[in-house]
């Protein structure tokens, strides 16, 4: 076994590739020939993220000597931790922008729901690949895992953190489909929130999906009752959705969630954000106005334009070569990260890495499909891209351990 | 444990990376669609964005005195914003006090700012002093959502207030704005004073510029481009006056807060010296926000502070008019300097007319020194048996009565020169006889003049016939650097001989001297010549009057004081007059216990007036 050779360095490449990225639209930003009207806060973000990607490299080189039965080890003994952790930023933490998700941990701030993300995974893997039978039927096994997941995505709530929630709620479904629960089910559980969206659009959007979900159950070729729970279900949420929005509701408050679903049509309030993020988008070009050059960036239109709308800022200032450029990179690493995954025959490896190119793909799905106004404003961050420490330690840890399985994927049923 | 095999694995690995393809994909095309099919329609949105073109005002021009010293100038007010997506509400409290506002009402204008836009800066603190504003600003990266912009409004630093002079200003409505391209709706305009009659110098005119602003509205600086370059406003012009300063600030605290007016002019080419017309407005107070009370309260005032007495109040000119009647009388041939008049003490034509001044014989310049009345009813009289009252009215407005003096302060009352048309007006036709016409010669009757018409014919009589325009503009500055001088038509009254003007002098400069009270007048080595009189009121208290030059041989200065219901003009306005002389030509008075007279003075009660209310012309009789 060579440690050279058997390093995946193409994702290496693709992270450092991304973080270089990241640094280049961090800094222009945030240092920016106006950047005197910013915080003093925001001003030091660029030397901040430079300094977390320093010490993520020290953690992932650490983490390549960690012999793979440590690091399932700490699968077990984490989850509880990072339960607390939790817990403790509840009565401890720090609110920024809304959400009590941070808590002061040595000199640091720890986005707690970050730090949860491989933890659950790695736990959720664990379970999984202990029991005897790789399929949850048995209801103890789907009610265990459900509760694994249900623990953080509730304090997640309570932290007030709806965008990493929501990455937690989209990689269940990910994670049963992986771990053989029987697909009709999977995808009878995506119906209600998948027609429940489209139908706040157009009831006849929410029945078209109800309609494929069900054509797809029924080529599966699974069990009648689920064809026809299937139908039962999409169309009691259509029907429960238009009740709700004709009869129940105020019309105040149908246009309130209108308006978040569809930010164009209030283009003072939600909607100046996601006007503002596709005019920076859109007047990049082809070729973009240069480095800092972007007047959306650079006069401040785009809100948390270096966590959240970093997009918009690579998008405006280097237009769609560099903002394509970005989206072939993600692309990439999901691709090499399933690769990966491919090759491991260990179903605890499969499902870590799964898990977190999962984690990788919702984030990017997310964060570009608000920026381009295809989603609802959520907030979360590009991975590796946008400022934040909490995700960028956590991210690239999730890099490191891949890389780890990954090299050791040969010899890695011998740790069980 | 049962693990998935290989294939399994593959074709699982297969359909996720086919999800993944498509939802990238979906997002690729997304990105294809805004960046490069929509580039035309985003372009310009982010244009307007961070370009703002502005049109900006140059700045109103500076007033000075005749030394050079600034009357009234512009003065930065800040004004606080608030956009309230910015905004943390953490704030409140400091800014609160910081702005000294009351919380609630903090709160409240929040809460405006809020309704009106969330994105767009609001006025949450307008005319901030600078104080507050500066220690906003330097902490305004800790202080989101909260902008600062810089406005002009006028200051008067000076001692003098001469609110009739300056004017005030206010915002244009659309109905001004009509007329001008260069007025936009809510600049401020002149609406009196010279502010009003030279607006179209002092007002900048209008340039435009692009600069770059961020989300929050703030101004980033100037963007220069070669395609829209900045034109520059050019800046109003600047004014210097005649007016003195001291002086003015003089003249303004001796008529305090009786009703009035007082001129100070030089009688050689009519430049005001001081021009004050009590009581007046405090400018400061009408300079920024609208001060709606105080708005209200001069407008309702019963002393009318807003009405303009020096051009504006028309009233007999009783005495005063005497020396003018002694030139048209020697004019038109009716007496000479030696005429010799007997006053019995008093005049019978008809009906009884009383003559305070002593009885005797009185000459052209005797009866100007003690304000004999008979000399001029009988001059009347045969000027009324002659039938040329229209003749004598000719002289009248030949020396510039019964019209506009021309002053640059713009509305202006005429006053009346009663002739026979007038007369018929007034009376009806042939309702009118000698009885009318014997008041007028002693400028009583249908006849009245301004205080600043009153000056000019002074004027005239101190420099040998000269009839001057008023003026209170010498130079406008354009541009900050070239001085033009404003000229003034000055025309001669061909008529007036020299001669004629000499015993006028004399009796004028006699009458100061002779005066019961020339212990508040006369200071030998001033030489001042002047009149005084006492306009009948029959609706109250009697004006007085007091006009006057000096020194008398060689006159520098003329003044007219004119004390609205003030009673007898020796005692209510003639000390003015004299103190403003002896300021205007010394540069000081020395003279407390005239100054003591005229802040204790306080005019008699009319109902102990006179019965014999028609005659009662007492000039330098009664104290």
């Amino acid at each position: 076994m060579n440690p050279i050779q058997d390093t995946r360095w193409s994702l290496l490449g693709l992270w450092m590739m991304l973080c270089s990225i990241g640094l280049v639209a961090i800094y222009s930003a945030t240092q920016g020939p106006v950047s005197q009207f910013l915080p003093a806060s925001i001003q030091s973000t660029f030397s901040k993220q430079l300094l977390v990607i320093g010490l993520s490299v020290v953690v992932m080189i650490v983490i390549q000597f960690l012999n793979p039965r440590v690091l399932i080890m700490l699968s077990r003994i984490a989850y509880p931790i990072g339960i607390l952790l939790m817990i403790a930023t509840l009565w401890v933490g720090k609110e920024v922008n809304g959400a009590q998700s941070w808590i002061v941990l040595f000199g640091f701030n720890l986005q707690t729901g970050e730090v949860m993300k491989p933890i659950l995974i790695m736990a959720t893997a664990f379970y999984i690949s202990s029991q005897r039978e790789l399929t949850l039927t048995k209801p103890r096994h789907f009610a265990v895992v459900t509760g694994l997941f249900a623990l953080p995505i509730g304090l997640l709530l309570l932290q007030n953190d709806l965008g990493t929630a929501l990455i937690f709620v989209a990689l269940y479904p990910v994670i049963l489909f992986w771990s053989g629960f029987p697909k009709g089910i999977v995808l009878l559980l995506m119906i209600p929130p998948l027609v429940g969206y489209a139908a706040l659009y157009h009831w006849g959007f929410g029945l078209a999906i109800g309609i494929i979900l069900t054509a797809i159950i029924f080529s599966m070729q699974q069990p009648r009752w689920q064809v026809l729970a299937s139908l039962a279900i999409g169309a009691s949420v259509l029907l429960f959705i238009q009740i709700g929005l004709e009869a129940v509701l105020q019309p105040y408050q149908v246009a309130r969630i209108r308006t978040f679903i569809q930010p164009e049509l209030d283009p003072q309030g939600a909607g100046w954000n996601v006007l503002q993020a596709k005019t920076a988008l859109g007047s990049g070009g082809l070729f973009g106005k240069g480095f800092m050059e972007g007047t959306q960036t650079q006069l401040r239109y785009l809100p948390e334009q270096w966590t959240d709308f970093i997009f918009c800022v690579i998008g405006e200032e280097w237009g769609f070569l560099g903002a394509g450029f970005v989206l072939m990179t993600f692309l990439g690493l999901f691709w090499t990260m399933l690769q990966m995954m491919g090759d491991q025959s260990h179903p605890y490896s499969q499902t870590v890495i799964l898990g977190f190119v999962a984690v990788y793909f919702f984030h990017f799905l997310i964060n570009i499909g608000s920026s381009t106004g295809l989603l609802p404003v959520i907030g979360v961050p590009l991975p590796f891209v946008s400022y934040g420490g909490s995700s960028m330690l956590t991210n690239s840890i999730m890099i490191a351990i891949a890389l780890n399985f990954d090299r050791n994927k040969r010899s890695f049923s011998i740790y069980r | 444990m049962k693990t998935h095999d290989h294939a399994q694995v593959q074709l699982l690995r297969r359909i996720l990376l086919g999800i993944v393809v498509v939802l990238w994909g979906a997002l690729f095309f997304r990105l294809i669609q805004i960046q490069v099919f929509e580039y035309e329609r985003y372009q310009p949105l982010s244009q307007q964005n961070a370009l703002r073109l502005e049109t900006i005002a140059g700045t109103r021009g500076t007033i000075y005195d005749k030394n050079g010293e600034i009357l009234v100038e512009n003065q930065p007010v800040f004004t606080v914003t608030i956009t309230p997506i910015d905004y943390d509400t953490s704030n409140n409290q400091q800014i609160a006090s910081i702005l000294d506002i009351e919380i609630d009402e903090y709160i409240n204008r929040i809460d405006r700012a809020r309704r009106y836009s969330r994105h767009r800066p609001s006025v949450l603190a307008a005319e901030v002093p600078f104080g507050p504003y500066s220690l906003l600003e330097e902490n305004r990266w800790r202080l989101p959502g909260i902008g600062f912009r810089q406005q002009d409004k006028r200051n008067y630093p000076s001692s003098a207030r001469a609110s009739h002079v300056f004017g005030y200003l206010r915002e244009a409505d659309l109905e001004e704005t009509r007329g001008s391209e260069s007025i936009r709706l809510g600049d401020k305009i002149g609406k009196s004073g010279l502010e009003l009659v030279y607006d179209p110098m002092l007002r900048g005119g209008l340039g435009e510029r692009y600069y770059r602003v961020n989300a929050l509205g703030q101004s980033l600086g100037e963007y220069t481009l070669a395609s829209n370059e900045r034109r520059n406003p050019p800046r109003g012009d600047d004014l210097v006056l005649t007016l003195d300063e001291d002086l003015q600030a003089y003249a303004e605290r001796l008529m305090g807060d009786s009703k009035g007016a007082a001129v100070v002019m030089d009688p050689s080419n009519g430049a005001l010296l001081a021009l004050v017309s009590s009581p007046d407005i405090d400018l400061a107070r009408l300079a920024g926000r609208l001060d709606r009370e105080y708005w209200a309260e001069i407008n309702t005032d019963s002393l009318t502070p807003l009405f303009n007495r020096v051009t504006s109040a028309s009233q007999p000119p009783g005495s005063t008019l005497k020396p003018l009647m002694g030139i048209i009388g020697q004019h038109m041939g009716l007496i000479t300097p030696e005429t010799v008049i007997q006053n019995t003490g008093t005049y019978r034509l008809g009906r009884d007319y009383a003559d305070l001044a002593p009885p005797g014989e009185y000459t052209l310049e005797s009866s100007l020194a003690f304000s004999s009345n008979t000399y001029f009813f009988e001059l009347m009289e045969q000027i009324a048996r002659q039938g040329k009252l229209d003749e004598w009215a000719g002289y009248l407005r030949d020396v510039g009565l019964g019209q506009p003096t021309g002053i640059d302060l713009g509305s202006e009352s005429r006053g009346i020169v009663p002739d026979s048309s007038r007369m018929n007006q007034l009376f009806g036709p042939k309702r009118w006889g000698l009885g009318d016409m014997i008041n007028l010669g002693i400028g009583q009757g249908v006849f009245s003049v301004t205080p600043i018409q009153l000056a000019v014919t002074t004027s005239l009589i101190a420099n040998g016939g000269q009839r001057v325009t008023p003026h209170l503009v010498s130079e406008r500055i354009v541009g900050g650097a070239t001085r033009e001088i404003l000229e003034y038509p000055s025309t001669p009254v061909t008529w007036i001989e020299k001669s004629t003007l000499e015993p006028i002098h004399k009796g004028m400069r006699a009458a100061v001297q002779n005066s019961v009270v020339s212990w508040l007048l006369e200071v030998p080595e001033l030489e001042i010549a002047g009149k005084t009189g006492t306009a009948q009121n029959p609706r109250g208290q009697d004006h007085g009057w007091f006009t006057a030059f000096a020194p008398v041989n060689d006159p520098q200065v003329v003044v007219v004081v004119f004390m609205e219901n003030g009673g007898f003009g020796s005692v209510s306005a003639a000390p003015i007059g004299s103190l403003l002389i002896e300021k205007a030509l010394t540069g000081t008075t020395n003279r407390a216990y005239v100054e003591r007279h005229v802040d204790a003075y306080v005019p008699p009660d009319p109902d102990e007036d006179d019965e014999n209310g028609e005659n009662d012309e007492e000039d330098g009789v009664t104290p």
